[in-house]
């Protein structure tokens, strides 16, 4: 397995919000989506999902539902809501604005200065 | 989601708390069991991967703990966990949880109640808008004796006038406190009235429920016919008629105009006033003769906002300093220390109790610490025998923050069950403080059970139970870092710690008790010797009252002397009654009137001052009556008021200061500054013992002056009667006499002399009596927790006895061992509670009559009581000691 980069700190939920917003997933599912849509790059500590899950759940950014799993067992689905929609917007947003910004700083030449 | 949303959400899992932690422990093994299974389809074998998944995922528990937490349930289990700890610690220690609701219901109570004087004397505002403004300017002339003297007319309008160079006063009014008959003829009473200047009630930031406040022009007499009525009185005398302004009320027996009523519950400080009247002055009473007549008026005043006390005391010093040289006599006044103070309205209302108050606070606050050490030293006993319980606690992972909050919850569960019954208490302590006189304090018909109670009681509770608190959680956080403690090791470092702990508070108990001990017996002692010092007459079997003959139908002396002769004969022809007189004023009352004199070729050396002395007409057999020692010529009698020649008699204490060797009598005396003429000179006819006139503690006066009241009448005057017969017992006679002569006329304050030498001792019997309680309940305490520890220590060291007895050691020594042990913790108290006794004997000087401020009987005394209490509390404990038998001792655990 190729070795995961680093989760930046407060890009849990974000990436959590953006996994469901595809499609709604079980706890694990949200695991392997954010496996998947990263290429691999980005693997999830399994013991902070949960607790990430249900603070979203808490602050009403996405609902949960049980259902049929796959493989036909119960299990806990996530949705994304209205304001999950939204936050996930604007969180984008800030992330990809932060991150042209480091990037533009990391390509600055000396005679730019 | 709403806020509202939220909450219901929360509420939900907390109700539907089973399906939560269902679905979320299924939803978890989902999760493994998913991940197992993916593992698997890689090539793992079964084991392996379930292995791998689980470990992978991280302690099940410790996520669902953070899941728990992400939905808000964590406080709320926190909160259930208390609740089930502190209903714990009440099942499994219910005499823990009695005792300590006891000890500190007791002391919390005490404390309460007298903190409810406290507030309302001196905490609890004037009720009054920005009360802290409100001021009072009294004059004070130290240089004579004379430290306070009220406010003139003449000083009220002087300063009127130039308040161009006082602007840091709002408005000024002047009050003076009375009394005035009210009613028809015939169903006439004597009641308290307040004479009030124009302004008065704006000065106070009252209006007028009805009606109006008096005007300027209200104030002379010839137009001074209005009354403005509290309303209790408007209810009372008029049913509250709403349309009452207008009416007439008559008093002092001419109607009087109702021009307002003000607003319910209207009180100002203590007065019983039900009628206002105006203070009328005529022209010549405002002008600046009058300066440095006191006429008994207060002059009171609002200062502007954001002025200082200083500011206002400097303007008035130069308004002072700038007229200084008008005066009759400047030098007089110059050496006689003349000045005018600007101080609180509140604060000098309650000034003569403060320190009072604030000794007994202090007092009743030793009880407190001594029921905290009570309780403390409870705990630490329990915590001993429970230190296995947390050393295992630890061990298992207990933070130190969950040790300490855990011991808090449980000091904090019974300090705040002991505040319910301090609140218990402290009713009832209020309802004791009612009986021993605290409404007649200053402002003390506010001491009520309010809300700032509760508030207190809460407020002490929880801070008791932190700092009783912080030693357990000391004790326990000690032992459990200390791995010799665990498994009943006995002696180890932490044991003896606690053991030094639990001997410290001990000591601090019984140093505290001792304390309170001399103290209430230097309280005692000084009530004892002000109840016995001589008040230089016999009060026993005289009944007195107060007659007050209104201008308008006394004006001239021969009504006045005519009055006075026909009630004094009736009086003295009553069966049972053996003496009358009449005076202007009884020892005790209250009420001081004092005059300067001179004597008629004694001329003031440079420096000396004009002697200030208690001035009295006296009339009848009034001497005789009141059982006044003659020392040496003879008393004025009722002839010498109805002769032109003019005589007095002075007392022992004028005879020394002017005729240290004697002949005092032939000498004459005036009154004033000067005498106009010889025709104002008084012959000194007789010398009379000193009595006691503001006092039984008064220290050394100028002394007195007894006048015959025809030469120096006065419109209000004491009757006395000393009787054969219960004096109370004539009390219908003497206003059946008055009224024959008068049926106008009520008397009033009617007493026997016995009970006005009771009642001026009750600024020292009250606290005397609380301050003995105190120390009871202290030494209760202190018996009780000596006894707690001493049986503890012999519970503790049973095996020790046992190994010791079956050695050899004798019954005596056991028993000797805990005996030295609980003198030697009495010594070390002794030790400390004399140097606090010191202490507080010197916070106490003032209090103290004839009593030094160390005084070793008394200290004897305390520690006596005190050695013996606790050699009872040894007794029981170290005969138990030695009766450990040493084959049963040693087979135990």
């Amino acid at each position: 397995m190729r070795k995961s980069a680093e989760l930046l700190p407060g890009t849990l939920d974000m990436l959590i919000l953006k996994a469901v917003s595809l499609a709604p997933l079980h706890g694990y599912g949200v695991l392997l989506r954010i496996r998947q849509i990263s290429g691999g790059a980005l693997d999830i500590p399994q013991g902070s999902l949960y607790p990430a899950l249900y603070r979203l759940e808490d602050q009403a950014l996405i609902s949960s539902k049980w259902g049929q799993s796959e493989n036909n067992r119960r299990a806990k689905f996530y949705a994304l809501t209205a304001a999950g929609r939204r936050r996930l917007r604007e969180e984008a947003k800030g992330w990809n604005q932060l991150a042209a910004a480091i990037a533009a700083a990391l390509n600055a030449k000396p005679e730019e200065v | 989601m709403s806020v509202f949303g939220r909450t219901r959400q929360r509420l939900w899992a907390v109700v539907r708390r089973k399906r939560f932690e269902a679905g979320m422990a299924e939803e978890l093994r989902h999760h493994v069991e998913q991940y197992a299974s993916d593992l698997m389809a890689e090539g793992l074998p079964r084991e392996q991967a379930e292995r791998r998944a689980r470990l992978e995922f991280g302690s099940l528990e410790a996520v669902k703990e953070e899941c728990r937490d992400s939905r808000g349930l964590r406080l709320f289990d926190e909160l259930r966990r208390t609740l089930a700890q502190m209903a714990r610690l009440i099942r499994k220690a219910p005499g823990l949880t009695a005792a300590s609701m006891a000890v500190i219901g007791l002391c919390l109570g005490a404390n309460l109640a007298i903190f409810a004087v406290v507030d309302a004397i001196m905490l609890r505002p004037l009720p009054f808008p920005d009360s802290d403004r409100l001021m009072v300017l009294y004059k004070t002339y130290p240089g004579v004796g004379v430290d306070r003297d009220g406010a003139s007319a003449a000083n009220l309008y002087e300063r009127r006038e130039r308040s161009g160079s006082l602007d840091a006063f709002a408005s000024f009014a002047l009050l003076r406190y009375g009394s005035a008959i009210v009613g028809e003829a015939g169903s006439t009473r004597r009641e308290e009235i307040t004479r009030v200047s124009s302004g008065f009630f704006s000065v106070l930031g009252i209006s007028p429920a009805k009606g109006r406040e008096f005007s300027e022009q209200e104030m002379t007499y010839e137009t001074d016919d209005v009354a403005i009525l509290t309303d209790t009185t408007w209810r009372q005398r008029f049913g509250a008629d709403p349309d009452v302004i207008g009416n007439a009320i008559r008093i002092n027996g001419a109607p009087r105009l109702v021009v307002g009523v003000l607003p319910a519950g209207f009180r100002f400080l203590s007065s019983e006033s039900g009628i206002y009247l105006p203070l009328s002055s005529s022209l010549e009473e405002r002008g600046p003769g009058n300066r440095h007549s006191g006429q008994g008026g207060e002059l009171i005043a609002r200062l502007q906002p954001g002025r200082s006390v200083e500011e206002a005391q400097a303007q008035i010093d130069a308004l002072d300093a700038s007229i200084a040289d008008q005066y009759r006599q400047p030098t007089l006044m110059a050496e006689a220390g003349y000045r005018t103070v600007v101080t609180s309205l509140h604060g000098d209302h309650i000034a003569s109790v403060r320190s009072t108050i604030l000794l007994v606070q202090g007092g009743v606050a030793f009880l407190l610490l001594i029921g905290g050490a009570n309780l403390v030293n409870l705990l630490l006993m329990r915590a001993s025998g429970r230190s296995k319980e947390f050393a295992v606690r630890m061990a298992l992972g207990a933070s130190r923050p969950r040790v300490v909050a855990d011991v808090m919850v449980e000091t904090l569960t019974l300090t705040t069950l002991g505040a319910f019954t301090g609140l218990a208490a402290g009713t009832a302590g209020i309802h004791l403080l009612r009986a021993l006189g605290a409404d007649r304090l200053p402002l003390g018909a506010r001491v009520a059970f309010d809300g700032h109670l509760g508030v207190a009681a809460l407020l002490v509770s929880i801070g008791m139970g932190i700092a009783a608190g912080v030693p357990i959680a000391w004790f326990h956080l000690r032992g459990g870092g200390n791995p010799a403690l665990p498994w009943g090791a006995r002696g180890g470092t932490a044991g003896l710690a606690a053991q030094r702990l639990r001997h410290g508070f001990i000591v601090v108990q019984l140093a505290l008790a001792f304390v309170l001990l001399s103290g209430a017996g230097s309280l005692g002692l000084s009530l004892r010797n002000a109840a016995s010092a001589r008040p230089g007459f016999q009060p026993e079997q005289v009944l007195s009252g107060q007659v007050s003959l209104p201008g308008s139908h006394y004006s001239n002396n021969r009504t006045r002397l005519s009055f006075v002769a026909r009630v004094l004969q009736d009086l003295g022809r009553l069966p049972g009654v053996v003496a009358a007189g009449a005076a202007t004023n009884v020892p005790l009352s209250g009420q001081n009137v004092k005059s300067g004199i001179g004597v008629k070729d004694h001329p003031l050396r440079p420096g000396e001052l004009p002697r200030v002395v208690y001035a009295n007409s006296v009339d009848g057999d009034y001497f005789q009556a009141m059982g006044i020692r003659l020392i040496e010529g003879r008393f004025v009698e009722a002839a010498d008021s109805r002769r032109a020649e003019r005589v007095c008699v002075v007392d022992e204490n004028v005879a020394r200061y002017y005729w240290p060797e004697g002949g005092a009598i032939g000498h004459r005396l005036f009154q004033g500054p000067r005498a106009e003429s010889d025709a104002d000179l008084y012959t000194i006819v007789g010398v009379v013992g000193a009595v006691k006139q503001a006092s039984l503690t008064e220290g050394a006066t100028h002394g007195a002056v007894y006048f015959p009241f025809g030469h120096r009448p006065n419109g209000s005057m004491y009757l006395v009667a000393r009787t054969i017969v219960p004096p109370e017992s004539l009390r219908a006679d003497l206003q059946r006499i008055v009224r024959a002569a008068d049926p106008e006329l009520p008397v009033y304050d009617v007493r026997p002399m016995e009970a006005r030498v009771g009642d001026s001792l009750l600024a020292r019997r009250a606290p005397a009596l609380l301050a003995l309680l105190f120390a009871a309940t202290a030494l209760m305490l202190a018996a009780a927790g000596t006894y707690g520890i001493l049986s503890y220590a012999v519970a503790q060291r049973r095996r020790e006895i046992g190994v010791r007895m079956a050695l050899g050691a004798g019954a005596g020594a056991i028993r000797a061992q805990f005996v030295v042990m609980g003198l030697r913790l009495l010594a070390v108290a002794m030790l400390l509670g004399a140097a606090g006794a010191s202490l507080a004997g010197w916070a106490m000087r003032n209090q103290l009559f004839g009593v030094p401020v160390i005084h070793v009987p008394t200290l004897a005394a305390a520690g006596g009581a005190l050695l013996l209490l606790s050699l009872a509390a040894c007794l029981f404990p170290s005969h138990r000691a030695a009766l450990v038998s040493p084959v049963e001792a040693l087979a135990e655990d």
